[in-house]
């Protein structure tokens, strides 16, 4: 998978963020740890800090406390290596798409893939439908080309790309399509994706998801995707980042986090001991999720969270510790960044304190 | 060009090649608008100089022959035309660089920041400080090319109409088109642009800055100029009869105890010749007058000084611009 025996696709250290104009942190005490070759979801509410983060990671802007390696190295000495889509997908509005694909290949002159940006720009049945002059080159002979030069519905689907379309002609969900075409060109061993699918139909969804495995099948790609849509990302992603206030609270494998908690079901009744993510009662009712790995048996009934109720349930108690799958390896350099406990063990965090916090707020609940 | 010489052997591309030509890509609609502008300026400096000063004299000396007053009040449609032709290229000319610092800071930076473009490219395989490079030789080489085009046709045009214009060597627009300063100005243009536009990060407020401080950098300039280079000062007769197109800066007198007063014309309608200055002083209880000035021969070190203070500047402002955007963006990833 990873190619450089690195391991790591990303990792982050202590890592903080603070604008000049906004007063407090949109990143803090930020620690993690991507492994190579993951199809990750970074998923979290609106304004938790997820572009922030990716774009530190690109290199677009610097740290305020912290460090930030992309592929085992900095972000600047990266650079050829990861692709990173900004949320607004910004292209040049004054080139079409054709020259805005010659701009990509321009400025990544050692390691541009033709080929593959224009199928992901123009669609995998483009070459067959214009010919070789803008696409797939490979094993198409004139012939061929003479029967297809008049494309059914079939062959170019509805808004598909032209090369001669100007980039302000395009709609929302075109320009990521060209946005991502410039990315999967530069052939990268870690893509950053921000809101990648936000602004794609159903159907353009799908190519691109399939687009994203394949690539990571094929090369070993790691990607990362940030959405504030969970369920799109579900059965896609073999990691999950959940952020929320400024920092990475959930990371790891999604089943493994699914498999560390436990949805509870039974009359209401004291859960101290139990490290309660959330509980809220209807009447002598309680249903609560809660972190372990041994369920208690004593009357409560017991069931698997989904992925979406597992996300919601830490999105809306901020007090959850943090959990992950998979400690930060070297995340002992951050020692200065401990005290928060962003990097710490999450067993400890969670026996001492939060426990009995969440456990009065589920008895709050339950009381009306 | 030669073709003789073998091609250096080259193992990768040259990544900065592929940069520039992504820039003309980019601004190739500014590329067009400037060889227009060149051109046409080109062509209005080049009527101007022959058969617009042609027609003009001509028509002048016509005037001249049919009616007295037409020699000392020339006019006449023709002289108008030639006049205005002048004094518009040698205001566009010399206000040049402002629009080069309203293009590099709104539509090179400014827009490009704004809308997010920049950003694309530093996560292409090209960091920021070679694209901040990028952005400051390519137009630079363009301005550059111009420049040399344009000050030596200004030239050719000013000069060859002086009977006609009653120009001076030192009038301010004149100057800044005459030589190696409109290429520096037009250069400090473009880095004081970069930067206004790294400043702003956006596109508006970026040409405002930019045409601002440009138009302030211009105006000290003018102001400035005649202390660029050790002037010369005359006594006596000598300084009631100063050279042919001297620039005057300052004239007065010395009284009989050897002090200095400046800008004092006492005696300076004496007509020049010795007897009467002398006359006039001892009328007065003065010792002496003076008169400070340029000549004409302190136009080109007054141009070179000018335009090594002028790059001076346009140095710091690109300096200034690496070490803002160093700054800005992750160099190292870390927190410093």
């Amino acid at each position: 998978m990873n190619r450089d025996g690195e391991g790591t696709a990303l990792e982050a250290v202590g890592l903080g963020k603070r604008y000049r104009r906004r007063r407090g942190h949109v990143l803090r005490d930020c620690s993690f740890r991507l492994p190579a070759g993951r199809i990750c979801a970074l998923v979290g509410p609106n304004g938790t800090g997820k572009s922030t983060l990716l774009a530190l990671a690109a290199g677009l802007t610097r740290p305020t406390e912290g460090t930030v390696r992309v592929l085992g190295t900095t972000p600047a000495r990266a650079r050829e290596r990861f692709a990173y889509v900004a949320q607004a997908k910004p292209l040049p509005p004054q080139l079409t798409v054709a020259a805005t694909l010659r701009l990509g290949a321009e400025l990544n002159r050692a390691r541009w893939d033709r080929t593959t940006a224009e199928r992901i720009a123009y669609g995998p049945e483009y070459g067959r439908a214009y010919g070789p002059e803008y696409g797939d080159t490979a094993g198409r002979t004139a012939p061929d080309l003479d029967l297809d030069l008049d494309p059914g519905p079939d062959l170019v689907r509805e808004g598909a790309l032209r090369p001669g379309d100007r980039i302000r002609s395009l709609s929302g969900g075109q320009r990521t399509r060209v946005a991502l075409a410039l990315a999967f060109g530069k052939r990268p061993e870690l893509m950053l994706l921000d809101e990648p699918m936000a602004d794609l139909d159903p159907l353009a969804r799908r190519e691109l998801l399939g687009a994203l495995l394949g690539e990571a099948a094929e090369h070993g790609t790691t990607i990362v995707m940030s959405s504030h849509v969970i369920a799109e990302l579900e059965g896609v992603c073999d990691h999950l980042f959940l952020m929320g206030g400024g920092r990475i609270r959930l990371g790891g494998d999604p089943e493994r986090l699914l498999a560390a908690h436990t949805l509870l079901t039974g009359p209401a009744r004291d859960l101290s001991g139990h490290t309660v993510v959330e509980s809220h009662g209807t009447g002598r009712q309680l249903t609560a999720l809660i972190r372990t790995d041994h369920p208690p048996t004593d009357g409560w009934e017991t069931a698997a969270p989904s992925l979406e109720e597992l996300l919601l349930a830490h999105l809306r108690n901020p007090e959850a510790p943090d959990l992950f799958t998979e400690e930060p390896e070297k995340a002992d350099e951050g020692d200065e960044a401990g005290p928060t406990g962003g990097t710490g063990d999450p067993g400890t965090t969670a026996a001492t304190g939060v426990t009995g916090e969440t456990g009065e707020t589920g008895e709050e609940n339950v009381r009306p | 060009m030669t073709t003789t010489l073998p091609a250096p052997p080259r193992s990768a591309p040259a990544p900065g090649l592929g940069l520039a030509r992504s820039l003309l890509r980019l601004h190739r609609s500014a590329l067009w608008c400037w060889l227009l502008l060149v051109v046409a300026l080109a062509a209005a400096m080049l009527w101007a100089y022959g058969p617009g000063y042609e027609t003009a004299a001509a028509d002048v000396q016509e005037q001249c022959r049919t009616d007295i007053e037409a020699c000392h009040f020339p006019g006449g449609p023709w002289l108008s035309r030639y006049s205005a032709t002048v004094a518009l290229t040698t205001l566009v000319v010399s206000f040049l660089p402002l629009l080069v610092a309203a293009w590099a800071g709104a539509a090179l930076v400014g827009r490009e920041l704004e809308n997010g473009t920049a950003h694309l490219a530093w996560t292409q395989s090209v960091s920021p400080a070679r694209w901040l490079a990028a952005k400051l030789a390519v137009p630079a080489l363009f301005v550059t090319v111009g420049a040399a085009l344009l000050v030596p046709l200004h030239r050719l045009m000013w000069n060859g109409g002086g009977d006609l214009l009653w120009t001076d060597w030192f009038d301010a627009y004149g100057f800044r088109s005459n030589g190696p300063v409109a290429l520096a100005y037009a250069l400090c243009g473009l880095a004081v642009g970069v930067l206004a536009g790294l400043l702003t990060g956006r596109t508006l407020p970026a040409l405002g800055v930019a045409v601002t401080v440009m138009f302030a950098i211009t105006q000290l300039g003018d102001q400035y100029r005649p202390s660029m280079w050790p002037t010369v000062t005359v006594t006596g007769a000598r300084s009631l009869s100063l050279p042919d197109q001297a620039l005057q800066l300052d004239r007065g007198v010395i009284t009989d105890d050897g002090l200095r007063i400046g800008n004092n014309m006492a005696c300076s309608d004496a007509d020049g010749s010795v007897a009467d200055l002398r006359s006039c002083l001892a009328h007065s209880d003065l010792a002496d007058v003076w008169a400070t000035f340029h000549p004409r021969s302190h136009f080109w070190p007054l141009q070179l000084t000018e335009s090594g203070i002028v790059l001076a500047v346009a140095a710091l402002a690109a300096t200034a611009a690496f070490v803002l955007l160093h700054r800005r963006t992750a160099a190292a990833g870390a927190a410093v």
